[in-house]
């Protein structure tokens, strides 16, 4: 209907006016002969050839006549051919003919466009320069053929990738017209959706069209070489002019370096003048990391603004110590603001934001509102939260583990001889983010005798808080995730081990064994020592715990085994008694009662014997303490089982060897060590000699770069976490390590003859966000709410709030009798 | 306030003459608590001493609990809504919705079981109690009825005397006055007793056939009154001193609920019905036969005009059968809008707190809101002037009147639990219940309270959790009586310590909005403050409040201008639990009230900054440092970290380890790792 109307009034306009119109057009109409002519001289041109004119027609050559402007900037000639005045032969005789327009190039015809994809402006000049720049612009489907564009582009060439939501859109031109200008400079690449937007980092659900930079001529300069060429994402909306002047952007320096003051230095000259500065300051001490910190951040500004590092002892600078940043807005005062920052990513956030702001202000308010969340505030500052987070989008599957509820749990946990809980809380993130490993843990254990299951806290309130009126066999939960094993009939049992699957694994498949196992052959108690129990554990080497009585009701017995359950899962236990415990003893010449502990590390020298224990806690205190190796090679998952010993440090970091050479460096070094400890002897004592391999536990290294405040040469032996104080040391570089030296710095340590090479940080951790301050807020936009009354008020207060029906009354019930006669009475 | 000490040698007495006199000592029953009533607070508080094991006894002068139910509401529906199906499991957030149920250990013991409706008839009701006083084996006297309460005051102790119709007195050393309001409230004026009450009524619309009404009163019990003869009656007109105030307007389920307001529909439509406003004390009601009877010859029938009393001459000739036509408003106000007369006139204006058996050393005072209807009681719901005499239930509700919940059942099965903790606490020295929780599980216990307690959800503004903290770790109070803060120490029997405390409330916003026009949600959480609807909010104080602050609390707060405060934002679901706009922003205001920093940190995060520093974070000390680190999971989503150098990735900021790639970045670089880098300035 509104379509019939459309063609009849645009019919009307063209019978009407149609001698008038013909003056007018700009749509240069070329005669056969005209056409014939432009075409042998080899031009460019995109012709329509006309027969009738319907209404659809019509309106293309509305669309068309607009763009005849456009194309001429590119050397396109634009213009229509009357075939009712003379037949073009080859064109103006078939029927297809109608529907399309052609473009010709080279004195031939190149391509011709169904009136279906040319019906703009925008679409004519889109796909005509697509057209003619087919062998520069390349179109890529999926991420292999984008990752083989980067690799050839490497070293060589940046790459400009567009993605247009459909072709023929304004963006869609406003790309080529950029490709057209800037094309033997940059490889462009267009996208129109798929796998590649998922390399990029883009939702797919709505993507915008959106223009990206891959930097791959600086790739191979870049200290981290990965496969992909960095890139940067264009942040404002797609337009010819936007595209241009970001493209200039990433041809900026990254850092420029100044030796004036900030409110000194020049606005952004040509053609950066729209662009903010952003000022850095460095000092000659740390001008290199001064210059690192700034590059780093240049990375992550660019497109956005320009940085510029100041050299603060440069006699113009005259910027307060107290500020560490500056920037420079473009728009209307150049003024240059003071910040002092605690971290760089408030700078980032400041012109971030910046865009945030404009992009609500066009969106309306609403429950429904699809918020995007890229502002300040909207960043999740909690590394685990945000992990969890990013995962969102994929639901964990549940379906290895039973969900345990108030009605099931005691069947649940009868039928199964071990049933391990994991009781969480959905908004817990730590919770979340350990669930994943748990079902990992799971689905490893299918089809074993373990029952994996999950109590979802936030539904089951009364099973968590052990509140059902059934016995429970556990304390109500109160910390968050908390993973208990139940068998029939025992209490509960905490897993207090790492969260992570192989920890909490080999916790599950250790306390499968009996606790203490109950050894009665020599051939048991030689399959004990040294076989793993299970297939599933090859591999892993557990500690061991075995404990020789004379007899099965010794009063040592119980304590052992009250020991041995508390260790259930931790490491294996073993009872030996009687008859094959006195012999066992007499073969290694010991005393009966006898409690060995066969630690995984301890090779040589395969047990240590412990002294006689009066309570089971006593016991358990010796067999954690004998578990530890004297020499340890600190890892993330041992480090608190050594830091809880109290002592000060004795840090050795090696690298991660490249070779067989480095490896016996390595070992030689940790000999080193161990001569130390023995030269030392009881002056060793407070100290705990360690080492960090930083191949194997690569958290070392930032470590180490915080103790000195630079990376040192490897290896790299420091004292720390003494008792006494923050200060750390470093043993000199450029001594050879060996005991006696080590051993005398310790002593020049002590003396405080040595410097400290740096200090422990502090150990108060303050939040690391400020609050959002409603109070302040509050006082601001409505000054007097949040205050506390005055006592005189107060009484008026009351008053007036007792009832509000005599209040309104008193006034006003005469007048309303006589003034308001209908509804108020 | 009387000291512990008088009432606790007081208990030791009486569980002496207890045990030698077996309670039946000449005529004299002697009792620990008595509970006065057997109604839905007095059976709540009956279930909570039984529970606790003390020496109770619950009078009650008819013949079964709840007996208020039997005949009201006249028109047999409860509106407190009974709803069944949540689509949760979890029995205390369902609480939220089931309005009816008293609270018990016995997860079965709820409404549903006696009726599935959405509004469930009255009858259900007292069926309920008796099922609840039945499996709980609640101890209740029945045919019990007090006529006379009197405090006796010796010198060591105070204790409350009761006698019956038989002259029996029970004594008491603690009174739990639950006997609910059934006094039917009046108010004088020329004319009142030409009026009905509420409570004696028809309940037949058939008896109002093609009358017009004018019904007394714009509350529940009068629009339902108004909705049950609508269709019969030729008008209905309902007068009171204040506009219709509406239950989804006020966030006050005492006023009128939507289920009975069909009448401003037809009064809106025009048809018939009407409202108007007048203050009941300045009107008259006159009598006029009709001149109808020269006709039929039948019994004139007597009409009622409304008029004013500035108008009526003779004021002290009450049942005047005639009045002069110049006491008609019409002839004075010419399009007076009540000229014509009226077959009934009804009042249903509520019912009052019945006074009249208290002797004045036992009597609370009035309230100063309600019309003076209830007793005035403390905030801990002790009446004033009474120690040891408590009120509970509906009568209770002075403390709250017009704002939250406390008048209904549920609402003050809450306040009855609060109260319970008051006397166990102050007779018993049993501090209220608490959860001890480390400081970094603070923020999950809150949401899960969030996500679910019917109680300060219930009772908002009135009822909230207390967090005390301290140190690197705190005590966790459910469901304190807010305006008792000042005196928390003496009344829940825990200390607050100098790292002081923060108290958890659920409230509504102050501003009157158009609850159904657009922009009435506010869904910005930096804009959380300016919620309207139900949400939560935290206050941090350093030290508790005095009396004086909390009288002087700013205009509409439910507690005194704090340290810092922090809205969480509403929410459609009034579920508060997304990770940007509610976790997040909960998290750095604990942090602000602790001053630490409790985020949560990967294992190898913690290996460093216990490296680095003399403690790491309390999260880390809390968990990493007792080997319960969290392990990144092998997971492949874990991997976005590794994804490489791209310019556009964001650092996660202070602690400079939380980004993995940092270390290899630096291999690779074999350069030096920078102060500068670390960026904690």
């Amino acid at each position: 209907m509104m379509w019939m109307c459309v063609a009849v009034f645009l019919l009307w306009l063209r019978s009407g006016g149609c001698s008038e119109k013909a003056n007018t057009s700009e749509l240069i109409e070329y005669t056969a002969a005209d056409f014939y002519e432009k075409l042998h001289s080899g031009k460019m041109m995109f012709i329509y050839f006309e027969h009738q004119v319907s209404p659809t027609i019509s309106l293309f050559l509305l669309e068309l006549e607009k763009s005849a402007d456009a194309l001429q900037d590119y050397g396109v000639l634009v213009g229509k051919v009357n075939c009712d005045k003379k037949l073009v032969q080859a064109y103006c005789t078939k029927e297809r003919e109608r529907h399309t327009a052609f473009l010709f190039r080279g004195g031939k015809e190149f391509l011709g466009f169904d009136l279906d994809t040319v019906f703009d402006v925008n679409s004519i000049v889109s796909e005509v320069l697509f057209a003619i720049l087919r062998e520069e612009v390349k179109y890529v489907h999926t991420d292999t053929d984008l990752l083989a564009m980067e690799k050839a582009a490497r070293g060589k060439k940046d790459i400009v990738l567009g993605y247009v939501r459909s072709l023929g859109t304004q963006e869609h031109r406003s790309i080529m017209e950029t490709a057209y200008v800037y094309g033997s400079k940059y490889q462009f690449i267009l996208i129109t959706g798929g796998p590649v937007l998922k390399h990029l980092g883009v939702d797919e659900s709505s993507p915008s069209s959106q223009v990206w930079f891959l930097h791959c001529i600086v790739h191979s300069k870049l200290p981290r070489s990965s496969e992909r060429c960095p890139l940067t994402r264009m942040r404002k909306p797609l337009s010819t002019l936007s595209l241009h002047s970001f493209l200039q952007l990433m041809e900026a320096p990254l850092v420029s370096e100044v030796y004036e003051d900030p409110s000194s230095v020049q606005n952004p000259q040509f053609p950066y003048q729209q662009t903010p500065q952003v000022f850095l300051f460095s000092r000659p001490a740390t001008k290199q990391q001064d210059l690192d910190t700034a590059t780093a951040l240049a990375w992550r500004l660019r497109g956005l603004a320009l940085l510029l590092l100041v050299h603060r002892l440069s006699p113009a600078v005259k910027t307060p110590d107290e500020y560490n940043a500056a920037y420079r807005l473009p728009e209307k005062s150049s003024e240059v603001k003071y910040l002092t920052l605690n971290d760089h990513d408030e700078v980032l956030e400041l012109f971030t934001n910046h865009d945030k702001e404009e992009e609500d202000e066009e969106e309306d308010e609403g429950w429904l509102e699809d918020e995007e969340v890229d502002s300040h505030f909207a960043k999740l500052d909690d590394e685990i939260a945000a992990s969890v987070y990013e995962n969102r989008g994929n639901l964990p599957d549940m379906d290895s583990i039973t969900q345990l509820t108030s009605a099931n749990f005691h069947t649940a946990v009868t039928q199964s001889r071990l049933t391990v809980a994991l009781f969480y809380l959905k908004w817990d993130a730590v919770s979340m983010a350990f669930l994943g490993s748990f079902i990992e843990v799971a689905e490893r254990l299918e089809g074993s005798e373990v029952q994996m299951s999950a109590v979802d806290c936030g539904e089951w309130t009364d099973l968590c808080a052990a509140q059902s009126s059934l016995q429970i066999p556990f304390q109500p939960i109160t910390a968050f995730p908390c993973i208990l094993l139940l068998r029939p009939k025992e209490p509960a049992q905490h897993y207090r081990g790492m969260l992570g699957s192989e920890a909490l694994h080999r916790f599950i498949l250790l306390s499968l064994q009996a606790s203490p196992v109950l050894l009665s052959t020599k051939e048991e108690v030689t399959s004990f020592l040294q076989e793993v129990p299970l297939p599933a554990l090859a591999g892993y080497n557990p500690d061991r715990v075995m404990g020789l009585f004379k007899t099965q009701v010794h009063t040592g017995v119980s304590l052992f085994a009250e020991a041995a359950k508390s260790l259930r899962g931790e490491m294996l236990t073993g009872l030996l008694t009687d008859v094959l415990a006195e012999k066992w003893a007499a073969e290694h010449s010991m005393e009966l009662p006898a409690v060995l502990v066969f630690p995984s590390w301890r090779t040589h020298t395969p047990h240590s014997t412990l002294p006689v224990s009066t309570s089971s806690e006593e016991l358990l205190t010796h067999i954690h303490s004998a578990r530890l190796h004297p020499l340890p090679e600190l890892t993330v998952e041992n480090l608190p089982s050594f830091l809880s010993l109290g002592k000060a440090l004795l840090l050795l970091f090696v690298g991660e060897e490249e070779d067989e050479i480095g490896r016996r460096q390595n070992q030689a070094l940790v000999e080193e060590m161990r001569g130390v400890v023995e030269l030392g002897g009881g002056r060793m004592e407070q100290y705990l000699a360690c080492w960090i391999h930083l191949g194997r536990t690569p958290a070392g290294m930032s470590v180490l770069g915080s103790y000195l405040g630079s990376m040192p040469p490897l290896p790299a032996l420091v004292l720390t976490h003494l008792p006494s104080g923050n200060d750390i040391y470093q043993f000199p570089p450029n001594m050879p390590m060996v005991a006696s030296s080590v051993l005398q710095w310790l002593q020049r340590i002590q003396e405080g003859a040595e410097p400290a090479a740096g200090f422990l940080g502090e150990d108060s951790w303050p939040p690391a966000v400020e609050f959002l301050d409603f109070l302040k807020i509050m006082d601001m936009q409505e000054p007097d709410s949040a205050q506390q009354q005055t006592p005189e008020e107060e009484e008026e207060e009351e008053d007036s709030k007792e009832e509000v029906v005599k209040a309104d009354d008193s006034s006003s019930s005469a007048a309303t009798f006589h003034n308001n006669p209908h509804s108020e009475l | 306030m009387d000291s512990n000490l008088p009432c606790l040698i007081l208990f030791l007495l009486i569980g002496c003459v207890k045990c030698s006199f077996d309670n039946q000592h000449d005529g004299s029953r002697r009792y620990g608590y008595c509970v006065l009533g057997a109604g839905p607070a007095g059976l709540q508080m009956g279930y909570f001493l039984s529970k606790a094991k003390r020496d109770y006894i619950i009078l009650e002068r008819n013949s079964g609990p709840g007996s208020f139910f039997n005949k009201y509401p006249r028109h047999r529906k409860l509106i407190s809504i009974n709803k069944i199906h949540t689509g949760r499991q979890n029995r205390e957030f369902n609480l939220r919705h089931d309005w009816n149920s008293l609270l018990s250990d016995n997860p079965d013991l709820l409404m549903k079981r006696v009726s599935s409706e959405f509004y469930p008839p009255a009858d259900a009701f007292p069926t309920y109690l008796s099922m609840f006083e039945k499996e709980l084996g609640l101890r209740v006297r029945y045919g019990v009825d007090i006529g006379r309460i009197r405090a006796v005051q010796s010198p060591r102790d105070r204790s409350y005397i009761l006698t019956d119709q038989h002259a029996a007195d029970y004594t008491c050393s603690v009174l739990l006055v639950a006997t609910g309001l059934w006094v039917p409230q009046k108010v004088e004026f020329v004319g009142s007793d030409l009026v009905e009450g509420y409570e004696s009524i028809s309940t037949d619309p058939e008896d109002y056939k093609d009358q017009a009404v004018l019904i007394l009163g714009k509350g529940n019990s009068a629009f339902e009154t108004a909705q049950s003869i609508l269709g019969k009656a030729s008008k209905v007109h309902m007068l009171s001193s204040s506009p219709v105030r509406l239950a989804w307007q006020t966030h006050y389920v005492g006023d009128l609920r939507a289920v009975n307001n069909e009448l401003i529909d037809t009064y809106q439509l025009k048809s018939l019905d009407g409202l108007a406003e007048a203050r009941l004390d300045k009107i008259g009601i006159t009598q006029r036969k009709e001149q109808s009877g020269r006709r039929s010859g039948a019994q004139k029938k007597a009409k009622f005009y409304l008029t004013l009393k500035k108008h009526i001459q003779h004021q002290e000739k009450k049942n005047s059968s005639d009045a002069p036509g110049e006491e008609m408003p019409g002839y004075h106000i010419d399009n007076f809008s009540m000229r014509k007369p009226y077959d009934r006139v009804i009042r249903c204006l509520g019912f009052r707190f019945n006074f009249s058996v208290f002797d004045s050393s036992a009597c609370p005072p009035t309230s100063d809101n309600a019309k003076g209807r209830l007793p005035s009681v403390t905030p801990w719901y002790e009446g004033m002037n009474t120690p040891g005499l408590f009120v509970l239930g509906t009568a209770a509700h002075s403390r709250d009147y017009r704002s939250s919940a406390g008048g209904f059942v549920h609402g003050f099965r809450y306040t009855v639990r609060a109260v319970h903790r008051v006397l166990e606490q102050r007779y018993h020295n049993n501090p209220w219940p608490s959860t001890k929780l480390m400081m970094t599980q603070l923020q999950s216990w809150i949401l899960k309270r969030l996500g679910e307690a019917s109680g300060p959800y219930q009772m908002f503004q009135v009822l909230g959790d207390v967090i005390l903290l301290r140190g690197s770790h705190c005590e966790y109070v459910e469901e304190f009586t807010l305006q008792a803060l000042p005196q928390f120490s003496s009344v829940s029997g825990h200390e607050v310590s100098e790292h002081g405390l923060i108290v958890l409330v659920m409230q509504y916003g102050n501003n009157k909005i158009d609850f159904l026009g657009r922009s009435r949600a506010e869904t910005d959480w930096t804009k959380a403050w300016k919620s309207n609807f139900l949400h939560p909010v935290l206050y941090y104080y350093d030290t508790l409040p005095s009396e004086e602050d909390m009288r002087l609390r700013p205009t509409g707060w439910p507690l005194p201008r704090p340290k810092a405060i922090h809205h969480m934002v509403e929410d459609f679901l009034a579920e508060w639990d997304t990770p940007i706009s509610h976790i997040q922003p909960l998290r750095r205001f604990l942090e602000h009230c602790v001053q630490t920093d409790l985020r949560a940190f990967y294992a190898e995060s913690c290996f460093r900054s216990s490296l680095t520093h003399r403690k790491p974070p309390l999260f880390c000390q809390q968990g990493y440092l007792k080997q319960q680190g969290v392990a990144h999971n092998s997971q492949p989503w874990q991997q976005v970290h590794d994804a490489g150098p791209m310019p556009t990735e964001q650092d996660t900021g202070k602690t400079s380890g939380s980004n993995p790639a940092f270390p290899n970045y630096l291999a690779q670089a074999g350069a030096s790792v920078s102060s500068g880098l670390k960026l904690d300035f």
